[in-house]
């Protein structure tokens, strides 16, 4: 992924500067520990000090921060990432599949940390194949099919616009507002 | 609250710790102790043996340098080592984030990319510096046995195999950044290496623009390194080689960015350097840090020499690969150059051997134009080029002075101790530092 191609999503002009892209299909730094990666993401980067142990409370990372990036299993590792994401300083975050692998438990867990994070003020762009874990955690919408746009809003606003090309069943649905509009 | 260290200091920090947990890494320093070492004992009994030690005609020892005798082939060691070892831990490093994946989170500081590759060549150099530590033990060995030590001449042979590691390191981070894997980028880099010998044969057996070519490969670049001659234009080239690997690495490493216009960028690098080389081979400057003035006329030539001013052109009748033309080049025409830049020197043979034109009426023939005049001589030794150059020129030869000659420093010490430290404590130190430095990371 490229921060680049970021620059226009569903037609907003995005800033890089303001911008983090990642995605959960990388080990970065294997040999590293946790820890390390951590702190190394704040001094490169410059984020907030204050805000690593929030998020190291938040995704239950501690008894992982003396591992191994490289020795992590797929769920731990995408906590690790997503912990990195999330002391980014960019006030934009972009995440490829955060769900992609993950139990429902985990599932659940990490929506709550990124929902707690767009209340608090940050903007995420999650791209997500799973409706139902779309829905878990997202406020707008982006559908696309076939790589077009299909619709976009909110999902009550989806709702009316599926109702619009006589889809039927519950307008609260959004995996069914995507199959009434793709 | 927020770090206050500088960001580029947090990837120097990154990329050390990488480096250090890269087993490649540990694996060099490992094998260029007892690389450093098999060489080093075997130059010094041998110059042992020229100086006396163990019957041998004694006196002999009296024209030798450590330089050439003990130096030279200590760190040719290193020559190997950057050749067949350099290499891999650099693409490592430079490869390892793009395999990982790091690198798509790395390249979206606002830092260039060129700065993130200068920090990798960095740390590689001070990874190399730590490597040199083995040629510095043997330093330390042979002045333990009496044996003297020149400084300068110590700094310039280490300086070479410096820039020397500086193009493995440029080469290799290049490769890593334009092919997707590490094994390819490997291939590409020995490859390369492997070119730059085929170009030193081709120069021995053919000459022409090929010979101008090969002095400017790193084997020919260390060698006059290794003689205690610092030229200004291959420091200058080996600089901006360096530079352009770097570039080329930077230009491959970004992600995203479209293959034309990368190919683009990259031939806009490589105009700008062949520029810059062709501005570079201009230099004539250069310093002969030999003990023994290896590299140079007497003084009192010298002097005589820089008193003419008209050019000087040479047409020496020898073959490529006449051992005559080796001698003439070495002992004479280089020195020659050096204090006569107005020196034109064409080398003119049909065959490459020069074994079948030895009857030919000319062959053999050394020509000297001066001012007008011009003479011929066979002789293509030191003091038979000066001879005909004095000639032509109507100037008295210089008074020979026997104190100016170099007395040598023979030195009847067999290595001992060096087994055990090269092939015992050397391993041992490494492997138990790489288990220290790698738990702490």
């Amino acid at each position: 992924m490229e921060a680049r191609s970021a620059t226009a999503i569903a037609g907003c002009r995005l800033e890089i500067a303001h911008l983090f892209c990642f995605t959960f299909r990388i080990a970065p730094w294997p040999t590293q520990s946790v820890r390390w990666a951590l702190d190394f993401v704040l001094g490169f980067w410059g984020g907030e000090k204050d805000v690593r142990d929030q998020v190291v409370r938040d995704l239950d990372i501690a008894p992982l921060l003396g591992s191994p990036i490289g020795t992590l299993s797929k769920g731990q590792r995408k906590r690790a990432l997503l912990a990195i994401g999330l002391l980014m300083p960019q006030a934009i975050l972009l995440a490829d599949e955060p769900f992609d692998g993950l139990d429902l438990r985990q599932t659940r867990d990490i929506a709550r940390v990124l929902r707690s994070h767009a209340s608090a003020g940050r903007t995420l762009f999650l791209s997500i194949h799973q409706i139902t874990d779309a829905a878990r955690v997202c406020d707008r919408f982006v559908l696309l099919s076939g790589g077009r746009i299909r619709g976009e809003g909110t999902l009550d606003e989806l709702s009316v616009l599926a109702a619009g090309r006589g889809a039927s069943g519950s307008g609260a649905d959004l995996e069914e507002v995507f199959l009434a509009l793709t | 609250m927020r770090s206050r260290r500088p960001a580029w200091l947090w990837l120097f920090a990154k990329e050390w710790r990488e480096l250090v947990a890269s087993r490649s890494f540990w694996v060099m320093l490992v094998a260029i102790g007892p690389l450093v070492g098999v060489s080093f004992m075997s130059a010094v009994r041998t110059y042992a043996e020229v100086s006396g030690l163990g019957g041998t005609a004694a006196g002999v020892g009296e024209a030798l340098s450590p330089l050439i005798g003990v130096w030279a082939p200590t760190f040719s060691a290193c020559e190997l080592a950057a050749v067949f070892l350099l290499p891999f831990v650099a693409i490592r490093l430079v490869g390892g984030d793009r395999q990982s994946g790091a690198l798509k989170l790395e390249l979206q500081h606002p830092m260039p990319a060129f700065g993130h590759v200068v920090a990798k060549a960095s740390v590689l150099l001070v990874g190399w510096l730590a490597a040199s530590i083995a040629p510095v033990v043997a330093i330390a060995l042979w002045r333990s046995y009496g044996g003297t030590t020149f400084v300068p001449e110590l700094a310039t042979v280490a300086s070479g195999h410096l820039l020397n590691a500086g193009l493995t390191i440029g080469l290799a981070a290049a490769a890593a950044s334009m092919t997707e894997h590490p094994s390819t980028a490997a291939i590409v880099t020995l490859s390369v290496t492997v070119g730059t010998w085929i170009i030193n044969f081709i120069a021995a057996v053919q000459g022409g623009i090929w010979e101008r070519l090969a002095n400017y490969t790193p084997t020919a670049m260390v060698a006059e390194f290794q003689h205690g001659l610092l030229r200004l234009d291959l420091v200058l080239i080996s600089l901006a080689l360096i530079a352009t690997g770097l570039a080329l690495s930077a230009v491959w490493m970004r992600i995203g960015i479209p293959v034309h216009r990368r190919s683009i960028e990259s031939l806009v690098v490589a105009a700008v350097a062949t520029v810059a080389i062709a501005g570079f081979t201009k230099a004539h400057a250069s310093w002969d840090t030999s003990e023994n003035r290896m590299n140079s006329f007497s003084e009192a030539d010298e002097q005589a020499l820089r008193k003419i001013h008209a050019p000087l052109r040479i047409e020496a009748h020898l073959a490529p690969e006449d051992p005559r033309r080796a001698d003439l080049e070495r002992r004479s025409l280089s020195k020659l150059r050096r204090v006569m830049p107005e020196v034109t020197v064409d080398y003119i043979s049909s065959t490459s051997i020069g074994l079948f034109e030895q009857t030919r009426e000319h062959y053999g023939e050394i020509w000297y134009e001066l001012g007008g005049k011009k003479q011929m001589s066979r002789i293509t030794t030191a003091e038979g080029v000066l001879e005909s150059i004095y000639a032509i020129a109507g100037i008295s030869p210089p008074a020979e002075n026997d104190e100016s000659i170099f007395r040598g420093h023979p030195l009847a010490a067999p290595p001992k101790g060096a087994g055990i430290v090269f092939y015992g404590i050397w391993p041992i130190v490494v492997v138990f530092s790489s288990f220290l430095m790698r738990r702490n990371i």
